[in-house]
């Protein structure tokens, strides 16, 4: 690109910011309501659910495979680095319980990996 | 592949691969670890794919084929109902969501076929909450300030009239991308390899700023701030906040840009202005960008120590508990290549006897010396022809044409050279808790048939 052509551009580039912007504003995202049914039945699921999306959502959960020491781990990073309320020990043990149970780190993770396009189903 | 196994065909190659491969397959890993013999595994294992494997005596011992490495069917594994598609406004409705809160979304790798990735095909990482777009963008406040002679408070009007601005052709990276190759799995979003694109950004150099402030001799790191809610809504908590090494930070590649592939930054992408930091983790490279913070010491703001963004110094068996004390930030980027078309899962007629393949290799603050591509599994490679870099930091595109002995399932791998000789690897290695660095060689599934 030219140099003159370069300046027309950013020249348009700041016309669109200073009027464009104003005008049409993409509405926020909202993240589709997830619900404890659609993740695995299981002792504890739904207190886990709860205790879980207070913050974020329950896919990040279901995308990991971990092993008890690694969920407890995961909980402890969260209470020292992400201001997450410690969990009272009873519900702590029924939280951990299902995710050890649900999300086992023997288990694949639930996205990504090499998925094969062709494999049988 | 029925009968007596009990176990899950993952949970068998988790435990041990070369086992798996013999009660599965048959199989028997050979003295070189590379094939296998035995023509009643090879014949059940096609038969699992659904074709012919031309190559198959090249399939490393305990690797899962291609065809059966899928998400075990049994409980407890969640539900899978395929990948959820993003629905987001100027967003391509191809882009794959990782998740929703915080709002996480890769591009496949054959969406990163444009040499220049357009907005709506770039990944997004969020860390917190979608701040409201700006009003009045070119009255954004930016502030410079700590370990400097002259803090400076500049609006986006007065940076773009005082500094010269610059438009640089630049990957953008999530540290985690490749994560969900490792295994056992790594805590985090479980990207493949769609967390990076490679679009024109255009703003000011970070170093011109950080001139006109003046960079006292005690500054050595930084610290860089955006205006994303944390994800909890603690007004006291950041989002996220990394830093640098001031050398790296001085580099003059890096820009607070305002504009992406000739556009104002549309507000997922950190509108009206962000850092651009290339060649590290994207996670330094702040949204909705404030502030950068001269420190006297290593940055310890949110995402910083302890095993975000770092990586094991001495190497850790894979799952142990790690060690904080054993870890260091992730800096480069590792190099990755992509085949960007055709796209993994595609049909081709019988008889066809080549392929045409195109991609894009990049590798952090280095270059990509060399990009191979193999149909058998690694036994052999053939050369592609590499572009060079349109500026630092750009991506480099290849392409390649390879033959194929006959019809049958075929999986396509490329592996990329950085400039200093590192080559991808198979797999994921140098396992760490939060999975950074998993640059395992990119494969695509063909079947001529």
């Amino acid at each position: 690109m030219s140099n003159a052509l370069k300046a027309a551009s950013l020249a348009l580039a700041a016309l669109l910011l200073t009027f464009g912007a104003a005008s049409a504003q993409p509405p926020q995202f909202v993240p589709r309501d997830e619900n404890p049914e659609e993740f695995p039945a299981g002792a504890g699921r739904d207190d886990t659910f709860y205790a879980c999306t207070a913050c974020h959502g329950f896919k990040l959960v279901a995308q990991q495979g971990m092993n008890r020491r690694q969920w407890e781990d995961s909980l402890q990073w969260m209470t020292e680095k992400h201001g997450m309320p410690p969990l009272p020990d009873k519900e702590r043990k029924v939280v951990l319980d299902y995710l050890e149970a649900t999300f086992p780190q023997k288990a694949p993770a639930a996205s990504g990996g090499w998925q094969n396009p062709f494999a049988p189903r | 592949m029925s009968g007596k196994i009990e176990r899950t065909i993952n949970e068998l190659y988790a435990q041990d691969p070369e086992r798996a491969d013999a009660e599965v397959f048959g199989r028997k890993t050979s003295v070189d670890r590379r094939g296998f013999l035995g023509g009643a595994g090879l014949a059940a294992m096609g038969a699992a794919v659904g074709g012919a494997i031309p190559f198959a005596a090249n399939m490393p011992g305990g690797l899962i084929p291609a065809a059966v490495a899928q998400p075990a069917a049994a409980p407890p594994a969640p539900a899978k109902k395929g990948p959820t598609y993003l629905s987001f406004p100027g967003k391509s409705d191809k882009l794959v969501v990782i998740g929703e809160r915080p709002l996480v979304a890769e591009t496949p790798e054959h969406l990163l076929d444009d040499d220049t990735t357009p907005t709506d095909k770039f990944y997004i990482r969020n860390n917190g909450q979608i701040p409201e777009q700006a009003k009045e963008p070119d009255k954004w406040k930016i502030t410079i300030d700590g370990e400097v002679n002259n803090k400076l408070e500049l609006t986006l009007g007065e940076l773009k009239a005082k500094f010269k601005p610059v438009t640089r052709r630049m990957v953008l990276e999530c540290g985690g991308n490749g994560r969900s190759f490792f295994s056992p799995p790594a805590r985090g979003n479980q990207w493949t390899n769609g967390g990076a694109g490679c679009a024109e950004w255009t703003g000011v150099r970070v170093a011109d700023v950080l001139k006109a402030a003046g960079v006292k001799s005690s500054a050595v790191f930084s610290g860089h701030y955006g205006a994303d809610p944390h994800l909890s809504g603690d007004s006291k908590k950041d989002a996220l906040s990394r830093g640098v090494p001031i050398k790296k930070l001085l580099d003059g590649n890096n820009l607070i840009v305002w504009a992406m592939n000739g556009q104002p930054l549309t507000n997922i992408h950190g509108s009206p202005v962000r850092l651009v930091i290339p060649g590290w983790p994207g996670s330094v490279s702040s949204k909705w960008f404030t502030r950068i913070w001269l420190r006297d010491r290593e940055h310890d703001g949110q995402g910083m120590g302890q095993f975000s963004y770092r990586v094991a110094i001495k190497p850790m068996v894979p799952g142990d508990k790690a060690d904080p004390k054993n870890f260091k930030d992730l800096e480069s980027m590792p190099v990755r290549s992509l085949i960007t078309s055709p796209a993994n899962g595609t049909k081709l007629p019988a008889g066809t006897k080549e392929i045409k393949l195109r991609g894009a290799a990049w590798a952090g603050d280095l270059t990509v010396r060399q990009v191979d591509v193999s149909t058998d599994f690694g036994a052999t490679w053939s050369r592609a022809k590499l572009e060079k870099p349109k500026n630092k930091y750009d991506w480099q595109r290849w392409t390649a044409t390879v033959k194929l002995p006959s019809d049958g399932y075929y999986e396509v791998w490329t592996r990329g050279t950085d400039s200093k000789g590192a080559m991808q690897p198979h797999q994921a290695g140098f396992w760490n808790p939060q999975g950074y660095g998993g640059n395992a060689m990119h494969r695509i599934a063909v079947l001529v048939a």
